[in-house]
Order: structure tokens, then C-alpha cells, then sequence
């Protein structure tokens, strides 16, 4: 332990449970958990999620872990909290740190923990959804259907809804602007329509950690290449598996071009969004040749299907790694035209300049990630502050800007979209040989770990403990989990037109959002009536 | 002027579309299709249908036969089960035009007889199973038509008998 | 309401099909593979293909995903809406059979758990097209909808053999 990450500890109290390369598990009381999650934030460490675990079996009580991150160190300080199982009530952080807020809104609909001290409503839970019933409890089947409870729809008197079925938006979400005018004054999301229960699915014994990987790959069909390294990463730092140094190269390569893929992908989403289709054309064209490559690469245009535990299930040999080199130079050489073109039309900038303003301090309190945070002045990228993988013998520029605004997010992507072509173009030099898989290993159970990746959204984080043949408790927090709630922040005093840009900047992934359930609010809707009024 | 930029670039570049299906589509050597079971070559073990995340191979025991099922309707296409197969009786093919107007064509079903223990008649094998493992070990065929339970204790007898113990 | 003429209706759609993209909760990988068709490689407006904001202008629906419980009511309604003859096309493994999560507490698990919720509701399906594919090409997305109208040959077929008589 360095001694700047120490003093911290010491300062949390409580019992330091396990201290590894990277992590620190600290149990603390629950009565000091506010002040610990304070001293952590005040000392530049950020919220990365919390996980709730049903870990009666083992011990007896129900678990909390908030994980924050110290970028600064790279290392992850994970406080324990014990909630006892006669009495499922802990105490929240939300008044501390912000970042909290849907993470145990999700823990009290999935485990049944309340939080005391904050406004709860349900979250994750379809409509439907009876209470008290938990699917995250051990008790509760992967497959039970709990029938139908009716509850009285509810309508708005002054929202505008977007979606769930909106020509703008390609998943179903739900958002309601309350508008004044043609200035948006407040929002509320209703999201969680793509829960398919991926986190429960996964400890059934319909799984093992051979298969994981491909059911984590379909978190997102986007960036699923970013999900099944991840959890690849937790489970082999929990049980201390080498991967090959090759493989590590690979998957480092296969997610470079999964970035490229999906930023050139949002911004021809966002040129179409700004009325300029012919942009969105030309992006998707150029994009054709990444998926192009993904295939030749790993043998499917997207969910790439070739992580495995211990390594990769495809090796790359001299024409791939030709094919590979010819098509970042010429996506570069056809990209850097279009981005010339698209960046030079004034009607673009003056759609994009001063809107969708999100702050640096206001970043900073929702512990925003990736180009969001980036383009808010926040210098975080989890290829910089925790090097894995390959990406320790790289270099490159993390792109940053602070205005904050939804010209910043765009610029921030385009300059990614360069990086990312310098980094694969490095990592075909370096590439070194070797086999590409271990089929020998043992995964011994009641082992934790924290993985992260840059995804293409921003930080990725799976938390994983281990059990017999599968995971006993397996939590994803996608990127788009931690930026939506800045999207209330971002659309407040926006012009209604800009909204749906806006909404698109923090280039939303909503299936990777809504692995796990949520629903209404009562208490929610009247604070958001409120400030419509008030407003 | 920028309209002229996009101008040139859509100049430049041209017609790119594939005018599939009348042209060949951007498939690439490596791709994974639909995989394809060989039933001459199958042995109806079910290593393949263990390892399949989404449970797209199923085998089902009716009592007289075992089916092997592949709805490629709920595949991912990630060739795992060719991976694990022992028998090597499945292949991945580049086959994607899957599209059917009903279910039940999206269903190939490979059926398996199964074998009975020739001692106490309890089913034990497919017939392919039974065939390759006479083949590949050298078990005798007394042994092989028996269930693993049978067989024990015939073997357990057998040894007992040449040792001298034990003999009723 | 008298029965609907499914050839009278496939043949006037022919050349301008409208499409309605339905996302039943997927993992977005079939939605931008639909995108994708749209833009110049694969370009389906050569077909006449176009995709648009509501299930009232649109003559065929693509639904993507496993329809998760919480979009049940809203893809019922959004195919309620739809005019007839009501067509669908089920992408890729979750709309066909489900996908890897088909039995989860989440999802009703594919098409035809949908249909049976559909007829209790009283909502008419004339015409289903299962498009495999995990997630779909658009070239299986273009071959899929030429298939409903009638312009390739089905390929797949139903397959049943005994294993020791091969």
C-alpha cells in the first residue's frame, strides 16, 4: 500500500479486510459509512458503483459494497457494509455523494434493502412487478414469473413524453420533458425497459464462467466486446489466472476497433440528429469498413464472440494483421475529410456550441465518465489511470476540453476516433508471439475483484465474486448508468430543440443500462411536478 | 465552402453499395454462420448441448430414442459446440439466409436410438456412442453392452473369481 | 372485419414497403445492423424500403429483442396500432426464440409467447418472417424481407434424421 492511499484508510477506521494490487476492502460499521464515503470523495477519489449481495449463505448478512475509485493511485478502496438480515436497513450516501443515487435505488428493488435518510421509489422493477418480491435474493428462481400487480397509470399534466416509441431515440426509453416555453426546465426518465435480469442469469445454473463471457458480450450490442473483457478481467484477477501476453494484445486490438465502430457510429447518429443526413451517410459508409475488419478479425460483426477465460479463441496471423493496417489508414485518410467537412458547416456549431452545458463541478459530483467527463474539463480515462491489458505500452492523448457543451463531446470523440487508429496501429508493431489461450486454471470460490475498462461510453466497471462453477455474484455498471443522471443537469434551461442532440451526446446505450429492473415513483413524480411549478 | 467538401468526398468515393441479393454479400472468410450437425458422425453424447449459452442444442430422451435438436432460431452463433464436439461432427458454415415463415423449419433434430444394458435392460447409450467407444478403447464387447452399474459388478465378480475370493 | 388479402396487399407494397422499427428491449446490436441497411453499402431504399416514426404509416414491423416485461403493454399497443395486414418481421435470436436470456424473470422469451399475448388481446398477425442471426445482417435483414414478399426461396427447411441410418 503507497503511503498517500494509507493515510486514507486509516483515516476511513474500520477493518481492512483484504488489501491486493489494485483493491482495498474495508469493512466499516454502518453508522460510519456517510462519513467514510465523504473522506473519499473529498480526497479525489471517485464513486464508482455499489453492489448489493445476498451473502446469507456465507455469512449470515446482506452485503453492501460502495466502490470508489482513487484515479490519482489507481487503486479501488471498496467499503464493506453489513446489513443484518432480520432488519434490511442501512444508511445512504446520497447526501454525500450524489453518484449513489440509482445504484441503491437499484439495490433496495433487487435485494429488498432500504436505504434510510433519501427518497426511494422503484427503479428497476418493470410496472408490473409485485412488491417484496427480490429477485436478487438466493431464494428466488432465475426463472420465476411473478404475476401481474395493476397499478393505476398515472398522467402527466405538463410533460412532453418522449418515447418509449420515438422516431429520435432507438431504444425504448422513456423521458418526459416538463417544458416552459420552448426552455426545458426539468426531466424524468423512466427507463429499465431492456432489464432482461443478466446479473441473475448469470449465478443460475443454466450458467458457468465458461459462458458468461458470451452472455456479457450481449449486455450491449455496441460495445459487448468492452462487457465480456471486462468480466474476463474481474474473474481472472480474482483467481490469479496469467493470460498470455498475446492474447492481452488481441483484446486490446478487438476493443480499439470496437471503439472506432462505435464513435464514428454516434457521430453519424449525431449529424443525422442535427439535420444533416448526408454526414450520417458518409460516417456509416466509413464505419462499414470497421465492421469490415471486426469480422475478418474475430469471425461476427459485433458481439465478436472469441473472449474466453484465460485468453482468445481466435489468433491473428499476417494477413489479418495486413488487412487490419490497411483499413485504419484508409478510415483515417476518409475520416479525416469528413470530420473536415462536417466540423466546417456553421450550422452544425451553432447547434452544438453553449448547449447541453454540463459543468466541471457538477461532472464531478455525478462522478460522470468517459467523453462526457472528458468534455467537462475531467481528465479521467481508465486506459491512463488504471494501465490493463496492453494499454501500458501505448501511448497516446486523452482528448480534453472544457467547455462541457455538446460541441466538446463531439470534438472529444472525433480526436478519439485518431487515438484510437495511433493505439492499434502501436499495438500491431508491438504485438508479440506466444500462444493466445491457458486452458489450465481453477477458479477457487468466495474470491472478489474489480475490473474496469474504457468502453467507448467511458468506464466500465464489473464486480465479481466467485462461486461454484459460476459466479455467485456478478454486478455491471455500464457507462451510460453513471452519465444519464447528468442529463438532468445538461437539459434544464435547453431549448426543446435541442433536447434530443443533448439526450444523444452522452451517447446513451440503454440495454447496457437496464440489465436489472425498475418502477414508479409516487414520491419522485410530485418533486418533479413541483419543480415545474416552481419553475 | 462546405457543401463543396461533402461533394468532393461523395464524388470521390462513388457507388460502394452491394447490390445484394443480385451481387455476392460483404461476407468475409472468417465469418460464422449457422453450424451444421453431421448425423453420421454424431454419437449423441451432449457436450455440445452443455456448453451452449443460450440452449439452442437440446437433447431430449423419449425412452426409445434421444434427439438431438438445433433451433437455430435462439443461436449466437458462437461455434462453441463445434469446439467442445469429441466426434468433430459439427461444422460452422457461412450460412446466414436462415429466414423462415414458420418455426418448425428453423428446427433440425438428429435421432438417436439408444441401447439397452443387455443385463438388467436399463437404457445406457445411443447406438453411434456405443459403436465409437467399442471402437476407440479396448473394451470387450461382453463389457460394452452393459450399464456403468452392470458392469461394476460383473468386473467386481470377474476379479474376485481369478483371485480366489470370495466364490460363493 | 372481413379476412385480409395477404398476396393483394404483399403485391401493392412491393416496391415501397414502410417500415416500423420495434425494439422490444435488445441489445442493440440487430437495431444498428437495421441502421446500417439504411446507409450506402447495403442501401434498402433500392427496394423502396423506408423507415418510419410510428406503426400507423407502416406496412411491415421489425421487431428486435425478447420483449421484456416492462415493454409487454407498449409493443401490444404498438402492434395494435398497426393497420392491416399486420406484418411482422422477428429479428435475430431474441425475437425469434427468445435468445440467451429466453427463461429469464424479465423477458416472456420470443415470438411466439407474443403472439399468444397478442391473440388474448384480440390483435391479429397475418403474416410472421423469422429472421435468424445473432445479431442479423442487414443482409439477412434485406433477405428476410424479400422472402416475405416473395422475391427469393425459402432455403431452411425442417431437418429430422436418424442418426445410424445416414
Amino acid at each position: 500500500m503507497k503511503d498517500e492511499v494509507r493515510t486514507i484508510v486509516e483515516k476511513i477506521g474500520g477493518v481492512v479486510e483484504e488489501v491486493k494490487k489494485s483493491e482495498i476492502y474495508v469493512r466499516i460499521p454502518q453508522q460510519t459509512v456517510r462519513t467514510a464515503a465523504r473522506l473519499l470523495y473529498d480526497s479525489e477519489a471517485y464513486f464508482k458503483t455499489c453492489v448489493g449481495v445476498d451473502e446469507r449463505e456465507v455469512n449470515g448478512f446482506y452485503t453492501i459494497y460502495h466502490i470508489f475509485g482513487l484515479d490519482s493511485q489507481g487503486v479501488d478502496i471498496v467499503l464493506k457494509v453489513l446489513v443484518p438480515e432480520e432488519d434490511p436497513q442501512t444508511s445512504s450516501i446520497v447526501s454525500e455523494v450524489p453518484a449513489a443515487d440509482w445504484c441503491e435505488l437499484e439495490i433496495q428493488d433487487l435485494l429488498g434493502i432500504k436505504f434510510g435518510g433519501r427518497l426511494t421509489k422503484r427503479l428497476v422493477l418493470p410496472e408490473d412487478w409485485p412488491d417484496g418480491v427480490y429477485p436478487l435474493r438466493k431464494e428466488f428462481r432465475y426463472d420465476e414469473k411473478p404475476s401481474r400487480v395493476i397499478r393505476e397509470e398515472l398522467h402527466e399534466e405538463a410533460g412532453i413524453p418522449v418515447g418509449p416509441y420515438h422516431p429520435a431515440l432507438h431504444e425504448p426509453e422513456y423521458f418526459e420533458l416538463y417544458v416552459e416555453g420552448e426552455k426545458v426546465v426539468d426531466v424524468a426518465y423512466r427507463g429499465f425497459h431492456v432489464h432482461r435480469g443478466i446479473e441473475k442469469l448469470a449465478e443460475s445454473p443454466r450458467f458457468t464462467y465458461k459462458q458468461v463471457p458470451f452472455l456479457a458480450e450481449r449486455i450491449c450490442g455496441i460495445c459487448g466486446f468492452v462487457h465480456s473483457t471486462c468480466y474476463i478481467m474481474a474473474v481472472e484477477k480474482a483467481a490469479d489466472i496469467e493470460t498470455p501476453e498475446r492474447a492481452e494484445f488481441i483484446r486490446s486490438i478487438v476493443l480499439e476497433v470496437e471503439r472506432l465502430h462505435s464513435h464514428l457510429l454516434w457521430i453519424g447518429v449525431a449529424a443525422h440528429l442535427l439535420g444533416y443526413d448526408a454526414g450520417f451517410m458518409h460516417a456509416w459508409r466509413i464505419r462499414e469498413h470497421v465492421m469490415v475488419l471486426a469480422e475478418y478479425l474475430t469471425g461476427s460483426r459485433k458481439t465478436y464472440g472469441i473472449n474466453v477465460i484465460g485468453g482468445v479463441r481466435k489468433d491473428l496471423n499476417v494477413d489479418k494483421i495486413d488487412k487490419t493496417m490497411k483499413t485504419i489508414a484508409q478510415v483515417r485518410e476518409e475520416f479525416k475529410k469528413l470530420a473536415d467537412a462536417l466540423l466546417s458547416i456553421p450550422q452544425i456549431k451553432s447547434r452544438a456550441v453553449g448547449t447541453g452545458v454540463l459543468t466541471k463541478s457538477e461532472a464531478r459530483a455525478l462522478s460522470v465518465v468517459g467523453p462526457v467527463a472528458r468534455a467537462s474539463g475531467l481528465y479521467r480515462d481508465v486506459r491512463k489511470d488504471y494501465p490493463y491489458l496492453a494499454y501500458g505500452r501505448v501511448s497516446f492523448r486523452v482528448p480534453l476540453y472544457t467547455e462541457g457543451d455538446n460541441l466538446a463531446r463531439l470534438l472529444v470523440r472525433v480526436e478519439e476516433v485518431f487515438e484510437s487508429i495511433e493505439i492499434v496501429k502501436q499495438l500491431v508493431d508491438l504485438l508479440p508471439g506466444g500462444s493466445v489461450v491457458v486452458e489450465e486454471y481453477d477458479i477457487p470460490p468466495g474470491r472478489k475483484a474489480v475490473a474496469a475498462i474504457e468502453a467507448p461510453r467511458g468506464e466500465d466497471v464489473h464486480f465479481v465474486i466467485t462461486g461454484l462453477g459460476r459466479p455467485y455474484r456478478w454486478r455491471v455498471r455500464a457507462p451510460t448508468y453513471q452519465n444519464i443522471p447528468a442529463l438532468r443537469a445538461m437539459l434544464r434551461g435547453t431549448p426543446l430543440a435541442d433536447a434530443p442532440l443533448t439526450i444523444a451526446s452522452i451517447d446513451p446505450c440503454f440495454s447496457c443500462t437496464d440489465r436489472v429492473l425498475v418502477v414508479d415513483i409516487e414520491t419522485g413524480r410530485k418533486s418533479f411536478i413541483k419543480l415545474v411549478r416552481g419553475g | 465552402m462546405s457543401i463543396a467538401k461533402i461533394l468532393e468526398i461523395a464524388l470521390k468515393t462513388g457507388r460502394v453499395t452491394r447490390k445484394y441479393p443480385y451481387e455476392p454479400p460483404l461476407l468475409t472468410s472468417e465469418f460464422r454462420g449457422a453450424v451444421r450437425i453431421d448425423p453420421s458422425k454424431c454419437w449423441g453424447c451432449g457436450a455440445c448441448v452443455k456448453i451452449c449459452p443460450p440452449n439452442a442444442l437440446a437433447l431430449r430422451n423419449s425412452g426409445k430414442e434421444a434427439t438431438l435438436e438445433y433451433f437455430v432460431g435462439r443461436c449466437i452463433f458462437c461455434g462453441m459446440c463445434a469446439e467442445v464436439c469429441p466426434a468433430k461432427a459439427i461444422e460452422v458454415t457461412k450460412e446466414f439466409e436462415l429466414s423462415s415463415t414458420s418455426l418448425e423449419n428453423l428446427k433440425s433434430r438428429v435421432i438417436h436410438r439408444l441401447t439397452r444394458c443387455s443385463s438388467c435392460g436399463s437404457l445406457v447409450w445411443t447406438e453411434a456412442e456405443l459403436k465409437s467407444v467399442v471402437k476407440s478403447s479396448p473394451i470387450a464387447e461382453e463389457y460394452a453392452v452393459l450399464c456403468p452399474k452392470c458392469r461394476k459388478s460383473k468386473f467386481a465378480r470377474a476379479a474376485s473369481i481369478r483371485i480366489g475370493v470370495g466364490s460363493e | 372485419m372481413s379476412s385480409v388479402n395477404i398476396a393483394r396487399a404483399l403485391k401493392a407494397i412491393k416496391r415501397s414497403i414502410w417500415v416500423y422499427h420495434l425494439n422490444s428491449g435488445s441489445c442493440n446490436a440487430c437495431d444498428i445492423e437495421i441502421l446500417d441497411a439504411l446507409t450506402p453499402y447495403f442501401d434498402v431504399e433500392r427496394f423502396g424500403i423506408k423507415l418510419v416514426g410510428s406503426p400507423r404509416h407502416a406496412d411491415l414491423i421489425l421487431l428486435t429483442g425478447p420483449v421484456t416485461r416492462e415493454s409487454l403493454p407498449k409493443v401490444v399497443r404498438a402492434i395494435k396500432a398497426m393497420p392491416r395486414p399486420r406484418l411482422i418481421l422477428a429479428l435475430g435470436s431474441c425475437g425469434v426464440g427468445g435468445g440467451i436470456w429466453w427463461d429469464t424473470y424479465s423477458t416472456i422469451g420470443g415470438f411466439k409467447k407474443l403472439e399468444d399475448i397478442l391473440r388474448e388481446n384480440g390483435v391479429e398477425v397475418d403474416r410472421v418472417v423469422y429472421v435468424p442471426g445473432c445479431p442479423v445482417r442487414p443482409e439477412a435483414i434485406i433477405y428476410g424481407i424479400l422472402l416475405l414478399l416473395g422475391v427469393v426461396e425459402q432455403k431452411v427447411k425442417k431437418v429430422e434424421v436418424v442418426a445410424s441410418e445416414s
